[in-house]
């Protein structure tokens, strides 16, 4: 029995690269040895994003892409299928907490400097999924056909509207009528379980195929590959599988309490994972009191109304975005890490912080005067982070890093 | 000197962000609430688990409520299967017309013309508890008062300008909105007082008042009524829920001990690298 197994997987292995792919990218692949929790939320992203494809087939089994049954095939889904609450809670929550998770990527990836050479493209890949997720979350958010997608998604794609020129006939192409309707969701249904699925896929599968030619970083910021062994092997690594695996084991067990607590206790997130007025129908003739965006998206859209004018908001909006693909050329700095950058990267970053923070509370509340203000100079601080990098990342006096890990 | 600026620059973000605190929390609390003219809803806590709460609930749903408002998204069968109401038992009670079977919508017998009647056509109310919230059903149904000025003679403190007449009129009596003296209260949070140590008095108004021996329910009879019919709107909501409640403990807990054992394998294994 073993023979034949052996004999069995010898000719698999002879025609598929199977151990060498384990050994390269797990067994073999040298991990840092020393990093924090900071470094586990990619593994928790990976997670979320197969829980949102598995989830999201089940989903489609029972939903109806028309504008007459997406709202009550949704419920339907909730009450008639059973455990499909499960299913969808599961979707829903996962789809927040992918968002919380791949912020706090993102942001371990400002404070440790993981977009430094040689990591670029690394980053450049991340920024990239993070903008699909963006358009995969909101075309997902219309599906439902509550009151909330409606209204969402006029406002979403009024933005096209305003850039010049194009923008009419750009809008209506992407709403594929005059206004949303059975037509728009069917469109968004079949972008949101397809099309962007395919190229989040794609892009996650670069990103680490990326990440894996030039190693992981680490919060020293020490490059381990100054110091080898004798096979060539950096001394301060561990191999990928089985330490670090089981370190992102311990992880994945303290997320997933945090995600069922969630999804089985406050799966409506308090309005903020699923809108209250989304359970109702979508309906063309009464605007919601206040419509506001899910958190996640919500300091994007306090920058697009804190510009009076919307081609103005608009490219603001766009650019608060964009302004993360360069990073890796603002960023001057002798250092990787905050750890041994200067006391202005310091209070950068944390301005940084706390504005993105105000940004989001902000988009999930109603206008005032003083809120508008508030706005506009957490987007300037917002910009001045990374505006201003090229000079306070140059010009501050940094710590010496360490030779070892 | 440049570093003299960038010091005044930070310092003067640091007030701004302070303000922002300041006043994006004032504001917030400033805001007017769901429940309008009543101030803060009251606090309903509801009780999957009782389930005779439900049936009474489901009963006055039915007997005051159905006839004009639908919960198309439920089913009979399954809303006598979660409230362990017999099916025969229910099916002969609550179930007025005879045709319907147990898999069928409790798609209502709202008449077609309702929306003349009412100006609005009364909405499926299947999911209000989820879009509303159970705390503004269970102050939206208390809030009705007198008001002669309005079509059907009340109006709502909660709702003001509701298109709704108060169905349960008869059992809660005639409601009116009162003016009260109430005492004032000092700084230190105990009633003032003059001289004589008489409590010093305010009049206050838009109190909610039941005329006494008009209603066929007491005050506390009526509000474990309307508790019931929220409670059933929150269960008629989700269904799931108390499921949902009950089977997440175990799931959490499962989670839990995962997390622990794999952090014992993983103390395991950290000591081959990290001694």
């Amino acid at each position: 029995m073993a023979e034949i197994a052996t004999k069995l997987f010898s000719w698999l292995n002879k025609r598929l690269p199977i151990v060498n792919t384990f050994e390269r990218h797990l067994s073999k692949h040298p991990v840092p040895s020393k990093v924090n929790f900071w470094y586990l939320f990619g593994a928790l992203a990976a997670v979320t994003l197969i829980i949102q494809i598995v989830t999201g087939i089940w989903l489609i089994m029972p939903y109806s892409n028309t504008e007459e049954q997406a709202f009550s095939s949704i419920e339907y889904i909730m009450r008639d299928v059973d455990y499909g609450w499960v299913i969808r809670y599961m979707h829903t929550t996962g789809a927040s907490l992918f968002f919380a998770v791949v912020y706090l990527h993102m942001f371990r990836g400002l404070l440790y400097g993981s977009y430094q050479k040689p990591k670029e493209l690394v980053w450049i890949f991340g920024c990239t999924i993070y903008l699909a997720m963006m358009a995969e979350g909101f075309l997902g958010y219309v599906l439902p056909y509550g009151q909330m997608s409606y209204w969402g998604a006029q406002v979403i794609i009024s933005l096209f509207g305003a850039i010049p020129y194009i923008g009419e006939s750009l809008e209506l192409w992407v709403r594929g009528d005059y206004y949303i309707s059975g037509i728009t969701v069917s469109r968004f249904f079949a972008l949101h379980v397809v099309a962007l699925p395919l190229v989040l896929i794609a892009l996650v599968f670069l990103h680490l195929v990326a990440l894996h030619e030039v190693g992981a970083g680490n919060p020293e910021g020490v490059d381990i590959e100054k110091y080898l062994d004798d096979d060539g092997v950096p001394l301060d690594s561990v191999p990928f599988f089985p330490y670090k695996v089981l370190n992102a084991l311990v992880a994945i067990g303290v997320f997933m309490t945090v995600f069922s607590i969630i999804m089985f206790f406050f799966p409506e997130g308090g309005g903020y994972f699923i809108e209250m007025a989304n359970f109702q129908e979508a309906n063309p003739l009464v605007t919601p009191d206040h419509i506001a965006p899910v958190w996640y998206y919500a300091p994007f859209y306090t920058m697009l109304r804190a510009i009076p004018d919307p081609l103005g908001g608009l490219i603001v909006m766009a650019s608060a975005v964009a302004i993360f693909f360069i990073v890796p050329w603002l960023d001057r700095s002798k250092v990787a890490s905050i750890r041994y950058k200067g006391i202005y990267s310091k209070i950068a970053i944390t301005l940084f912080g706390v504005s993105f923070l105000t940004l989001g509370y902000l988009g999930t509340v109603g206008v005032t005067e003083i809120r508008k203000t508030m706005s506009v100079i957490c987007t300037v601080i917002y910009f001045a982070y990374f505006l201003l990098m090229p000079i306070y990342s140059k010009y501050e006096t940094t710590k010496e890093v360490p030779e070892r890990l | 000197m440049i570093t003299n600026k960038i010091d005044i620059n930070i310092f003067k973000n640091k007030i701004f962000l302070m303000l922002f605190m300041l006043s994006s929390s004032y504001l917030y609390a400033a805001e007017g609430g769901p429940c309008k003219d009543y101030g803060e809803c009251d606090v309903f806590k509801y009780s999957l688990n009782d389930i005779e709460s439900l049936q009474r609930g489901a009963s006055t749903y039915i007997n005051y409520c159905y006839g004009c408002h639908s919960l198309q998204y439920s089913r009979w069968g399954r809303v006598a299967e979660d409230l362990k109401i017999p099916e025969d038992i229910f099916f002969e009670n609550l179930v007025f017309d005879k045709s319907i079977k147990p898999g069928d919508l409790m798609i209502g017998a709202m008449p077609e013309d309702s929306a003349n009647w009412f100006g609005v056509a009364p909405p499926d109310l299947t999911l209000v508890s989820r879009y509303k919230g159970d705390d503004w059903i269970y102050t939206y149904l208390r809030a009705y008062y007198e008001d002669s000025s309005k079509q059907y003679g009340v109006n709502n403190l909660v709702y003001p300008g509701t298109a709704m007449p108060n169905v349960l009129l008869s059992l809660q009596g005639n409601q009116k909105l009162v003016c009260k003296n109430i005492p004032v209260i000092a700084r230190n949070g105990g009633e003032k007082r003059d001289e004589l140590g008489k409590t010093i008095t305010k009049e206050k108004c838009g109190f909610l008042e039941v005329e006494e021996g008009t209603g066929q329910l007491s005050k506390e009879e009526f509000d474990s009524l309307i508790y019931d019919l929220t409670n059933f709107l929150v269960y008629i909501g989700e269904p799931s829920k108390a499921a949902r409640e009950r089977i997440g403990w175990y799931v959490v807990f499962y989670f839990l001990i995962f997390t622990a054992l794999s952090s014992l394998l993983y103390r395991e294994y950290h000591k081959d690298y990290n001694k």
